[in-house]
């Protein structure tokens, strides 16, 4: 059913209709619509569920760690500080491979305070071992959400869908809902083999020696890896049941003969999108959206950008001292690709500034110079003192 | 059934319940040799072959919760000495579900287990296991939150009143004058210059169902406090006194005397409280000077430095908050009492008496 | 062993068995230690009170009373006349009070009578050796009974014509009912195998010689008859009696000579009996000299008085003015008429060899008028018909603790002969150790070696495993009440009875209290159903057991020791 939402109450019932059994929250903005839309819901008696209102974003997803351990479907969202707070626990949720699913509502990580969207608090735990999908819209957003749970369960992994702050989650969209009877038939009721049970007393958690960590890691990388594929598969069923994809691991927009790339994620997408369509370009260009940021699509992205000459990578996020992690990332992965593409890359959009429509033009614009070293795009260095520029 | 049937089926659960045969013409079971553990008559929630010290009084001390625990449950564990004595992969000495997820969140992930376990209409009780560390310290905050949200969740503290697991550092829980590897003795300190944290009235301000103190040295006090904490819906606390011979610095044969000798001296008192009022205490039936609890752990050695005036002020410092203790919680027994300190353990054939 | 990796390295319940922590005991490891419970250590009669009190707090009084009777038949006897020297050594008077186990044998005794109980004897076959027995008293009653328990058979010869010998002749009603002694008695004698000849005397109606040749071993159990000659300086009043003929008349007959004023000399159970009886028959005042001393703290335990402590106790309470430290240095006449005598203190002390001797304090004589001194100062065997193996002796010497009568094979001596025992119970004891040292002569083997276990002292135990518990009152007849027929010591009830046992602290031995199954932090203690060998129903997992030393320590019993590793089990004892 289409319907005009908000894009945090859209999540609410997205995460609503796939029957979580226990949902743990600490509220932030710009997360907190989505945890309050799902109290509401419990209170109107829309969603059973076991809602443990915390008291930190450490216990909650301490709490969606137990209760998934113990077998239960399990979710929570979160932001920024709260994000970095879990940190913690995110890496050892993935260790233990229980399959969770949470919401990051991207916002700026302090100091200085923003509550504005950028990308820095996911990516400040790209390491954590998360399946990590970032959406352009709220669409994507809701079926995303949808297909994370199915992903979380077929690969015994946590998965993290990142939706821009305020940009989604704020934002009035027409929505189509996916109707409780359809996600029923494409999300199976929550089965863990390895759920804590007194009938079968397993140990969680194990201490283990030098001998054997190594071997460990190499099967959660491993896991990751072979979730790519069943991240693929599980949005083309999807499309198959719903008609819509959300872009597997990453999609190509544009000419397919444009030698112009630009590769974003999120909603960051959308503009660029509406940039390619509006505005008269010098050159063609086509744009690279990458969905899955973990794990990172190398191959996907090998062939995306074949016979691209320039590649122009955006971040909305910064490694202090390197530049922008998807940036390098892609850098990377393309090194050594022949003829690989000049790849410039930088950062916009940070805590929350807006990036305008032209902002496509001015990027291509910078193609016919050298390539430039990885720099945030969009700011204005004069409002630095010269020492600190 | 036949009176042959029936004859033929007692004799089979005789042997397989390692009955001696009713009569000589009937097999008797077969050497038991080292399957007699499996025959033990109580639950073996924790098995041997753990890693813990010689002597470990948090090993006992899990051991007996385990047993009053039963097997219809499941364990959220903070890290610790508990934890990694008893999980070196692929080795467990658990035989109920078990986690170990982090250092300060065990009430947390407990409560998520529980709510599991709700949302799914299980009755397992859920419990967390946490030293003082992981509840004094870093976990207190996910403790807090579990006991204030109303988890059915047993959580039982191990307090060995240090970090034993990374080598003896100080916890708030340590006690006054102790010595540990963050808060040595030396010219110019006596040990640990803060005092115990009162966790139990923290505890008790959440007025929570039911919270108590136990001790290692009262074995059949940890049973009764288990059972009904686990008969208890709703959150509830138990604190049991644990001796680590390594980190109070005594033999381990002696770690059930130093414990009980906390006990009467009144520097650790057993008492039990619901909603967060004291409904019942451990009467002391002598109480010992805390000298006579001091001088078995080297941990207090420098309060025995006669040459050193700080000592004799340390010692009596001490003593003075185990009168303070004896006086607030009106420990002294008005006469003797099989259920006081002298009482509690009296044993006699075919166990303890109460 | 390689391992599979689990997926986020889960392990599987109960794995950790696979490691053996046995490996971390450095140089001791637990054993149990069976060590002589003090109560057991110190029985004449060799009971093993902590076996059968331990019967009795399982509520089994049948089981407890055939455990109390594999040692000694006739507890309802011994629970009345014996000084309990087991209550004396009970390690529960560091704590509170002695077990009052000399109470409870009493009342199993009687419970066994009323309830009929039978020993648990086998007809001994028509082939089974057959021993002699002389002297139907405690002693040789108690031979016969162990005899027969070890498939002999017995016959017991005695001299009057009812059996008790001592018991009867010597222990007034006030302390031994007749029917007790008829009662264990009868239950005795009715055992298969045990044929009783009564008025039947070694030298008038048997010869020893007889005896010798037609049993497989003769048992000498004829007491002592005889009076020890008495006189001071020589000196001896008219129409003296003497203190166990006395006892004998009156108990006999009735028939007490009539005094004012008596005057007892000697120190045991028949000089304290004859004191009361006097006293109860008119006599105004009745004095014992003693040269022993009363019980205190001032006092040697071995200067005692050797009497039933209680009985002392009752003797002062009925009026009898016990002079201690004294004897009698001569008699006082007038004319040929006996008015008293003079006494002088005295102690045993240890002369210039060592060896201990009486010494009269030279200005302490005083005068003490009476109209009577009977002479209570010990009995020796009646030398008819053991002449050749007496000699000269007062008293038979049987080598030691097996009664074997050194110079002649297959001659046992047991009780009062001997010179060296002096209770009803002692002589059961021997009775027990002759028919066992009998049963391994008759089988070519070397008599039992002592029981050289170690005492369970009081430092052994870990008494913060038991509680202060008032010990069982004992009722008495008020003095005024008493007469020369009803029993003065009243017994317990069943109720007493198992609350007594209950205090039991099973010194030295395993008491199946579960703390050592309880406090071991490594689970190496395993509880079994069944005993496990060494007679307890624990075992130490020693592929587990660190080796810390917690049960030792918290063991209440003193039964487990830390001992280096390469010492096993010694042999079960009984």
């Amino acid at each position: 059913m289409r319907q005009a939402l908000e894009g945090s109450q859209a999540i609410a019932q997205a995460v609503s209709r796939c029957r979580p059994e226990v949902v743990a929250a600490y509220p932030i903005t710009p997360q907190t619509h989505i945890v309050e839309n799902i109290s509401k819901l419990v209170a109107d008696g829309v969603l059973d569920t076991e809602l443990v209102s915390v008291e930190s974003e450490f216990s909650a997803a301490s709490v969606i760690l137990g209760a998934a351990a113990a077998g239960a479907r399990a979710y929570t969202a979160s932001s920024s500080q709260g994000i970095l707070l879990m940190a913690e626990v995110l890496f050892n949720i993935s260790g233990l491979r229980i399959p969770v699913v949470m919401t990051c509502a991207n916002r700026a990580v302090s100091a200085p305070l923003s509550i504005w969207n950028d990308h820095a608090d996911s990516m400040a735990v790209r390491d954590c071992g998360w399946i990590q999908l970032h959406c352009l819209d709220n669409q994507e957003a809701v079926d995303s959400t949808v297909q994370a749970f199915k992903i979380a369960q077929d690969t015994e992994l946590p998965v993290m869908v990142c939706m821009d702050g305020f940009v989604l989650t704020h934002t009035l969209e027409v929505v189509d809902m996916p109707e409780q009877d359809l996600i029923d038939r494409f999300l199976p009721p929550f089965k863990f083999q390895r759920a804590l049970d007194p009938k079968r007393p397993i140990t969680q958690g194990a201490l283990v020696s030098p001998d054997f960590f190594g071997e460990i890691r190499h099967s959660h990388h491993a896991a990751m890896q072979k979730s790519a594929a069943v991240i693929e598969s599980v949005d083309a069923d999807w499309a198959a049941l719903t008609g819509r994809r959300c872009g597997g691991l990453l999609t190509v927009e544009g000419p397919a003969d444009a030698e112009t790339g630009v590769l974003a994620l999120g909603s960051m997408c959308g503009t660029l999108l509406e940039a390619m369509e509006t505005l008269p370009m010098d050159r063609p260009v086509k744009l690279i959206k990458l969905r899955c940021f973990r794990p990172f699509p190398e191959a996907a992205l090998r062939e995306a950008t074949a016979g691209l000459r320039d590649l122009i990578v955006l971040d909305r996020a910064v490694t202090p001292g390197l530049g922008g992690t998807v940036g390098t990332e892609v850098k990377g992965t393309l090194y050594g690709t022949d003829p690989g593409p000049r790849i410039h890359t930088y950062a916009v959009g940070l805590g929350g500034r807006d990036i305008p429509l032209d902002i496509l033009p001015d990027l291509v614009a910078t193609l016919d110079k050298p390539v430039a070293p990885f720099g945030v795009f969009d700011a204005d260095l004069e409002k630095l003192a010269p020492e600190d520029r | 059934m036949t009176d042959t049937s029936n004859a033929t089926r007692l004799a089979e659960l005789r042997l397989k319940h390692g009955r001696p045969p009713a009569s000589p013409a009937e097999p008797s079971a077969p050497p038991r040799d080292k399957d007699l553990r499996k025959s033990q008559p109580r639950f073996r929630g924790l098995e041997a072959g753990h890693r813990a010290c010689q002597g470990c009084g948090e090993a006992l001390a899990t051991r007996l919760v385990m047993e009053s625990a039963g097997p219809d449950v499941m364990i959220a564990n903070a890290t610790g000495c508990l934890e990694v004595f008893t999980t070196p992969w692929p080795e467990s000495a658990w035989r109920v579900p078990w986690i170990h997820s982090l250092f300060e969140n065990a009430a947390a992930v407990a409560a998520g287990m529980e709510s599991a376990m709700k949302a799914k209409g299980h009755r397992t009780k859920v419990l967390a296991f946490g030293g003082d560390g992981g509840t004094y310290d870093i976990g207190f905050q996910s403790l807090s939150g579990m006991l204030e949200r109303y988890h059915n969740v047993l959580y039982v503290c191990y307090d060995n009143e240090a970090y034993m697991n990374t080598g003896i550092q100080r916890s708030s829980s340590t006690p006054h004058a102790a010595s540990t590897t963050t808060s040595p003795s030396g010219k110019a300190r006596m040990g640990k210059r803060h005092l115990k944290k009162d966790l139990l009235s923290i505890i008790a301000a959440h007025h929570i169902p039911y919270a108590a103190s136990a001790s290692v040295a009262y074995p059949t006090d940890i049973r009764r406090k288990v059972r009904h904490a686990m008969e208890t819906e709703g959150p509830t606390f138990i604190v049991i006194h644990s001796p680590c011979p390594l980190g109070w610095g005594h033999d381990g044969s002696v770690t059930i005397e130093v414990a009980r000798k906390a006990v009467q001296c009144g520097l650790f008192p057993l008492v039990e409280l619901e909603r967060g009022e004291v409904c019942n205490v451990m009467p002391i039936r002598q109480p010992q000077p805390v000298s006579e609890y001091l001088k078995l752990q080297s941990r207090f050695r420098h309060l025995f430095n006669d040459k050193d005036p700080r000592a004799l002020e340390e010692r009596q410092h001490l003593q003075a908050l185990a009168d303070h203790n004896i006086t607030l919680f009106n420990l002294r027994g008005d006469q003797a009492d099989p259920m006081d300190t002298a009482g509690m353990d009296t044993v006699r054939r075919g166990g303890p008496v109460h | 062993m390689t391992h599979v990796l689990t997926r986020g390295a889960y392990a599987l319940p109960g794995t950790s068995l696979a490691f053996k922590t046995g490996d971390w005991r450095s140089t001791e490891k637990p054993l149990h230690h069976h060590r002589k419970a003090p109560c057991h250590d110190a029985c004449p009669a060799g009971e093993d009170q902590q076996a059968w009190l331990a019967r009795l707090q399982e509520g089994n009084l049948e089981g407890a009373w055939l455990e109390l009777v594999k040692a000694n038949p006739l507890p309802a006897i011994t629970g009345r006349v014996c000084p309990h020297p087991c209550e004396t050594a009970c390690n529960r008077k560091h704590m509170d009070q002695p077990i009052a186990i000399h109470n409870v044998e009493r009342w199993l005794g009687d419970e066994a009578i009323s309830r009929g109980w039978q020993y648990p004897v086998t007809t001994p076959s028509a082939e089974a050796p057959k021993v002699a027995v002389v002297g139907a008293g405690p002693g040789g009653l108690s031979a016969a009974y162990h005899l027969v328990r070890l498939g002999y058979r017995a016959t017991v010869f005695e001299a009057l014509p009812e059996i008790g010998g001592l018991l009867r002749a010597a222990i007034p009603m006030t302390r031994l009912p007749r029917s007790i002694i008829d009662a264990e008695g009868e239950r005795l004698l009715a055992l298969p195998g045990l044929e009783l000849l009564l008025r039947q005397k070694l030298g008038r109606d048997v010869s020893l010689a007889e005896l010798r040749s037609e049993f497989a071993a003769v048992v000498l159990a004829p007491g002592c008859q005889k009076s020890r000659p008495w006189d001071v300086a020589g000196a001896v009043p008219q129409h003296l009696h003497e203190g166990l003929h006395l006892l004998k008349e009156w108990i006999d007959h009735g028939w007490l000579p009539e005094a004012r004023r008596v005057v007892v000399h000697g120190g045991g159970n028949t000089a304290v009996d004859l004191c009361r009886i006097m006293k109860r028959n008119g006599a105004e005042e009745v004095h014992l000299l003693t040269a022993s001393g009363l019980p205190g703290p001032d006092t040697d335990p071995d200067d005692v008085l050797n009497v039933v402590p209680r009985e002392l106790e009752e003797a002062l309470e009925e009026g009898i003015q016990i002079h201690p430290h004294v004897t009698i240095n001569r008699l006082i006449m007038k004319g040929s008429v006996f008015t008293g005598v003079e006494m002088v203190s005295l102690r045993k002390l240890p002369g210039q060899d060592g060896r201990k001797r009486r010494i009269p304090f030279e200005g302490t004589e005083r005068l003490l008028h009476c109209d009577m001194v009977v002479p209570s100062i010990g009995e020796i065997v009646d030398p008819e018909g053991i002449e050749e193996i007496l000699g000269q002796h007062k008293y038979l010497h049987p080598k030691d603790d097996t009664c074997e009568l050194g110079d002649h094979p297959g001659v046992y001596v047991l009780g009062d002969a001997r010179g060296d025992r002096g209770t009803v119970a002692a002589a059961i004891g021997d009775g027990r150790m002759a028919a066992l040292t009998i049963q391994r002569r008759i089988n070519g083997a070397e008599p039992l070696p002592p029981d050289t276990r170690e005492v369970a002292t009081f430092d052994k135990l870990n008494i913060e495993y038991f509680d202060r518990t008032e010990r069982a009152p004992l009722r008495k007849l008020p003095v005024a009440e008493r007469n020369d027929e009803s029993e003065i010591e009243l017994d317990l009830t069943g109720p007493e009875a198992a609350a007594e046992a209950r205090r039991c602290m099973s010194c030295g031995n395993c008491l199946a209290c579960d703390n050592c199954w309880t406090l071991c932090p490594d689970n190496a203690v395993i509880k079994t159903v069944e005993m496990a060998s060494d007679g307890t129903h624990y075992v130490f997992d020693y592929d587990f057991c660190k080796g810390c030393g917690l049960c030792s320590a918290e063991c209440p019993c003193g039964f487990i020791d830390m001992v280096p590793e390469d010492t096993v089990l010694p042999a079960a004892t009984t």
